[in-house]
């Protein structure tokens, strides 16, 4: 039997009738679309003949899918081990400030910067003749052709975008904590990192587990940052997913761009699925 | 960890997001290229008085600012119901529809970019302010029913009850009661749309073709052969001037008044 507080009433669907006709007209219909364009060979968007799956055989088993594949795993893997641990030691580090206000909207800069900026700030600011480029070019720095460095520059630079996002939601999740609590586990004695572990840890899953999300997605398939800070270069070693999607598209190669687009999209829905299976079924 | 070790940890963030910020700043007032009288290299505000006699610019500010309040009063307005159904009612599906709406926050704009082109040249939404604030509603709109949900949640269900005795419409009840009492989460929906619609470029590169250019795109057709870098940083500071007066004015929010449920 079923003691809902909430009344069950189908008449809410209506409230959200604005919501699913606008998510239905530039969501939902255009990714039927291409799924649908993922099935043909696309000459002209007149003429296109229905080819089944062979778009999408031809993809997985294509190594240059593989190795964007790999590139991109790689890439958020690394965004994420860097990015959630020192967002979440920063929050924790605001925490014993004055002014933490004034961190925020410092960290918060970053992300009101258009993205395809991004990349132009970055380069003048490491090139010959910016703040820190001649000391960096002196150590031996060089984006352009040394693999590591290119990796070390993206991955640096979308640090500095994005760490605000983590601090601010790891931030809020540690402000929820009421003072008790932490008077409590002085009282017991509790060490530092058993503080961490049994009470703050929990209060910010919530806000963790959107923001692995969030970081996860945007990490994978970053796109304008990536592009022009080396083309995918050098050698194809920054060469992510969505910059081979790019690539088709741009060569009008529209039903595998649309099969590469569907794969993409079911690998990130996949990886999205499992980790709220996972998350909910383990109690916060 | 010790004051000098904090304070030092502290500083060392702070130069990290500093840096960028200021070679860009630098860089905008400073001639680096030749122009009448002004030596490259040298101080100057050449580069901002050259955004105001550039026709292209002063538009895409505008365009930038069109289709971005629409945007955010589009979620707003779609937004708020469906945040209140979620929070308040149990339904058929609810639970899938919520996870349903989410998901496409999570799609990647590239995955949608070629077929919402293709759908909205037929609709003739290409070149228009109002074809880029629906499209944004593909990432903002899940984000707006998400917070909106989190602080309707936070109101106790008494607030509505006490509304519809005192014999008000469901609509009157959204204006004058409910508006009011989460005005804090309206502003913080209300940043993170406006920012996230102000920064995106995928869609917002496919959508104008010839015309209706937002700021991202006016500066990227700054770059040429010989580009004038003091310009494009000009800009680009510029383009930061609206996001800075939303982290403001949402200052006391931004962490405190988020309640994230698990």
């Amino acid at each position: 039997m079923q003691i809902a507080m909430t009344p069950l009433n189908n008449r809410a669907w209506l409230l959200l009738l604005p919501a699913v006709t606008i998510m239905g007209l530039v969501a939902v219909l255009p990714l039927l679309t291409v799924l649908n364009y993922s099935f043909h060979d696309i000459f002209t968007l007149e003429s296109r003949y229905w080819i089944g799956l062979e778009w999408y055989e031809e993809i997985i088993t294509s190594g240059r899918f593989w190795a964007s594949l790999a590139r991109s795993t790689l890439f958020s893997a690394l965004v994420l081990s860097i990015q959630v641990p020192l967002g979440i030691a920063v929050a924790l580090l605001l925490r014993s400030t004055r002014h933490p206000t004034l961190y925020l909207m410092a960290l918060a800069l970053p992300l009101v910067v258009p993205w395809n900026m991004i990349p132009g700030m970055w380069l003048s600011l490491v090139g010959p003749q910016g703040l820190i480029g001649p000391s960096l070019i002196a150590a031996g720095f060089d984006y352009k052709f040394t693999t590591v460095h290119t990796w070390a520059l993206l991955l640096t630079m979308d640090t500095w975008h994005w760490l605000g996002l983590v601090v601010i939601l790891s931030y809020a999740g540690l402000s929820a904590i009421p003072a008790p609590y932490y008077q409590a586990a002085e009282i017991d004695g509790a060490s530092r990192a058993a503080i961490f572990r049994h009470i703050e840890l929990p209060k910010i899953a919530g806000a963790l587990a959107i923001v692995l999300l969030l970081r996860f997605v945007d990490s994978f398939m970053i796109y304008t940052e990536a592009f022009r800070i080396n083309a995918g270069g050098p050698q194809g070693a920054t060469t992510f997913l969505s910059l081979d999607l790019g690539e088709d598209i741009n060569a009008y190669s529209y039903g595998s761009a649309a099969a590469r687009a569907m794969t993409y999209f079911l690998i990130v829905i996949t990886v999205v699925w499992a980790f709220v299976q996972t998350t909910r079924r383990r109690p916060a | 960890m010790s004051r000098a070790a904090r304070t030092l940890a502290l500083g060392a963030l702070l130069l990290f997001i500093a840096l960028p910020l200021v070679q860009s700043v630098v860089l905008s007032f400073t001639a680096t290229l030749p122009h009448d009288g002004v030596e490259p290299g040298s101080f100057t505000l050449l580069n901002y008085r050259h955004i105001f006699e550039t026709p292209a610019l002063v538009a895409s500010i505008g365009n930038s600012f069109l289709y971005v309040s629409l945007n955010v009063a589009l979620c707003l307005a779609a937004g708020l119901p469906a945040a209140y159904a979620f929070s308040r009612y149990r339904f058929t599906g609810d639970r899938h529809m919520l996870f349903f709406i989410l998901a496409f926050r999570v799609t990647p704009p590239v995955v949608l970019s070629l077929p919402i082109f293709i759908l909205f040249a037929q609709l003739g939404l290409v070149n228009s302010p109002v074809g880029i604030a629906l499209v944004h509603c593909v990432f903002n709109l899940p984000i707006a029913i998400w917070i909106l949900e989190s602080f309707i949640s936070a109101v106790p269900r008494e607030f509505d009850e006490t509304a519809f005795l005192d014999g008000q419409s469901l609509p009157g009840f959204f204006v004058t009661r409910l508006i009011p009492a989460i005005a804090p989460g309206i502003g913080v929906t209300m940043f993170f749309c406006f920012i996230f619609s102000w920064v995106e470029v995928v869609f917002a590169r496919i959508l104008t073709v010839t015309g209706g250019k937002p700021i991202t795109m006016a500066i990227n057709a700054l770059f040429s052969f010989r580009t004038d870098i003091g310009l494009v940083m000009a800009m680009t500071v510029f383009s930061l001037l609206p996001g800075v007066l939303m982290i403001v004015f949402v200052r006391r929010h931004i962490a405190r008044g988020f309640v994230i449920r698990t």
